[in-house]
């Protein structure tokens, strides 16, 4: 019989696999260990590094034997941390300290670390990561843990789950994601959303009945997962998976399908986007481009302002991913709610009323420059667009864009070559954009409906509050009307508008929305097939039929309600 | 021993990438090979050091080398330096 663990399942699927640990705590190991003579402990140390190193040479040959370049490079960066000869010394000092050589190996990674933390330059700031994982995996090698073989699908589990792990990790080898904690909204979880992998979170202390290696299946659905299933156990997920697999077959057919309806009217769907990587699985599932790339993760987890060049990497890369169609970059998107070591934000008793997003950006030009000067650049790699959040009035609008023309003049001083034709747009999502679409349109070159925080504003909504979340619905009629307000406003004046917030995921949505005239539809990507699917199953006559019907209709619930029983 | 003093011009520095170059070069060489600058000597054959040291363009450094090939690790790892590593 399995061990039965329940969480809530954040992401549906059924994954089958082995429980893969993160953010492993060697202190119980560290206690128990026992350490030999000074002599004993110093050969062990010294053996464990030229094995580690040995370790990581033949795991380096497999993964360029199999064309993965990119693990392989951080693989190689971490051999060549480990043979340093730099380190056997200090791992002696420390020996003489502690006398345990597990214990010298963790606090002589850990000492290079902070050398690197100090240090002024992002990159090697970044590389203090890189020296705590390899002093662990060399400590692990000392202590007899043995280092989890990925020859099959991984389930990653852990309290805490570093992005980097799931990041650093192909998609294909992640089988699922278990979190101890239960936020929905750590990074590991977004990551894994934008990769479609199951995942199960908040299972608390269930992470510690899990070894590495352990048999296990999980479904992110039902928040069950298995640990150690008998045969029986294993087969009766087999009917599932089995339909799994077909659904998945049959949206892998659409993937080159065009989002077309039976009489020929297309829009564009693309993906909502966290980081570069995220472009190549939302190519997977048929996006055409980007619609909203969230420049967040430039500026988090940063003690400094991020720089001009580390951003246009980025930003490049997502373009030249994108393969010809449009990449929409959101400038920073920041408020009191997360705050940053260099934005200060005063304790707000409402952030998201407060000093955030667009607000930051026009006041501090040290921010907000070097972020339009990358995208500006990335630009010429494909077709970038710069898109502004939170934006109230058509002032904002024009002092940011006077923000892109100096930035180009900048670039033009510097000699810097970037693209002259970047289109420039707004995020609406305030009632206040909405209701003044008509004269932001004659500015714009684009609006992008941000459908969370327009729903949220205009009826005073906070989803999160499960009291009054029933309240909460992109249906609702007084929604619906900004909605088609602004897309029109945007045709009338020869723009385009588009939509990134959740509803354009809802397939009930997709059919009204084009009948409304939106040109675009950006969503996490895994939800792109099933809008496809409903797009396709419709023509645009009998859509605009079913608008009609639709803004005559006087309460949100029915409108739903209607919309999911069309066949 | 054999030394040479020479300055590092390219724009980033010692990075990751040109440190990584500098060892790989330096460890091909049978004798002991130092890089010193700003007061401080250390191992040119740890990449870690060398990346501590935090060599940004402009930095004057020393390489110094003692042992059967010296005159030979100085000169190109001195070449290596001054053709900014490969880089621009």
């Amino acid at each position: 019989m399995a061990d039965k663990i329940k969480g809530k399942g954040v992401i549906s699927g059924i994954a089958v696999g082995t429980i893969l640990l993160a953010g492993q705590n060697l202190d119980s190991f560290l206690v128990n260990y026992k350490a030999g003579t000074l002599e004993e402990e110093k050969k062990k140390a010294a053996n464990a590094l030229v094995e580690v190193a040995e370790n990581l040479h033949k795991s380096i040959d497999d993964m360029n034997a199999k064309g993965l370049k990119e693990q392989a490079g951080i693989l190689e960066a971490h051999r060549m941390m480990v043979e340093d000869p730099a380190m056997s010394g200090a791992i002696d000092e420390k020996l003489d300290a502690s006398g345990s050589a597990p214990k010298a190996v963790l606090d002589a990674y850990e000492a290079q670390a902070q050398i690197f933390e100090a240090m002024e330059d992002e990159y090697f700031r970044g590389r203090a990561v890189d020296m705590r994982d390899v002093g662990k995996r060399i400590a692990k090698f000392l202590l007899g843990i043995k280092e989890p073989e990925i020859a099959g699908k991984v389930i990653v589990a852990g309290k805490e789950i570093e992005p980097s792990v799931i990041a650093g990790l192909p998609t294909d080898k992640i089988a699922g994601v278990i979190l101890g904690a239960g936020s929905t909204t750590a990074h590991a979880v977004i990551i894994a959303k934008t990769r479609a992998i199951p995942t199960v979170v908040g299972v608390g202390d269930g992470v510690e009945q899990m070894a590495d290696g352990d048999p296990a299946i999980l479904d992110g659905e039902t928040g069950e997962i298995l640990i150690r299933p008998s045969e029986e156990e294993r087969a009766s997920y087999d009917e599932k998976i089995k339909k799994q697999e077909e659904l998945k077959a049959y949206y892998a057919t659409l993937k080159t399908l065009p989002a077309k309806t039976k009489d020929g009217q297309e829009v564009i769907l693309a993906a909502n986007i966290g980081s570069p990587a995220d472009v190549d699985a939302a190519n997977g599932f048929g996006a055409h481009g980007v619609g909203l790339f969230r420049s967040e993760f430039v500026f988090m987890g940063k003690s400094d302002v991020p720089q001009e060049e580390d951003q246009f990497k980025e930003y490049k890369a997502a373009v030249e991913k994108c393969d010809g169609n449009l990449c929409v970059i959101r400038t920073m998107d920041i408020g009191g709610d997360k705050p940053l070591p260099y934005i200060q934000v005063d304790e707000e008793e409402n952030p998201f009323l407060g000093y955030r997003a667009i607000r930051i950006s026009l006041q501090r030009k040290d921010l907000f420059m070097p972020q339009l000067k990358a995208i500006l650049r990335a630009g010429k790699f494909g077709k970038a667009a710069i898109m502004f959040p939170m934006v109230i009035n058509v002032k904002e609008f024009l002092d940011a864009k006077q923000f892109v023309e100096d930035a180009k003049m900048e670039l033009a001083h510097e000699g810097k070559e970037f693209a002259q034709d970047v289109q420039v747009g707004i995020m609406v999502e305030t009632p206040a954009a909405a209701v003044m679409a008509p004269t932001l349109a004659k500015y714009v070159d684009f609006f992008s409906i941000g459908t969370n925080d327009l729903v949220q504003y205009t009826l005073a909504v906070d989803r999160g509050n499960a009291q009054i979340s029933y309240l909460y619905n992109h249906f609702n009629p007084a929604v619906l009307r900004l909605i088609q307000r602004t897309i029109e406003s945007a045709n009338k004046e020869g723009k385009w508008a588009g939509m990134c917030g959740e509803m354009a995921s809802d397939p009930n949505a997709a059919i009204l929305l084009m009948a409304m005239g939106i040109k675009e539809l950006s969503m996490s990507a895994p939800s792109i097939p099933r809008v496809k699917e409903r797009i396709r199953n419709f023509t645009f006559e009998e859509a605009k039929k079913i608008l009609d019907k639709v803004m005559e209709m006087e309460d949100g619930d029915k409108i739903k309600e209607y919309l999911t029983s069309l066949k | 021993m054999t030394e040479a003093t020479t300055t590092i011009e390219n724009k980033t520095g010692i990075h990751a990438r040109p440190a990584s170059l500098f060892v790989q070069t330096a460890s091909k060489f049978k004798s002991k090979v130092n890089i010193k600058a700003k007061g401080k000597t250390v191992d040119a054959k740890s990449i870690l050091m060398i990346m501590s040291m935090g060599l940004v363009k402009g930095t004057e450094v020393t390489i110094s080398a003692d042992g059967p090939d010296e005159a030979d690790a100085v000169k190109t790892l001195k070449e290596l330096v001054d053709n900014k590593f490969g880089e621009e």
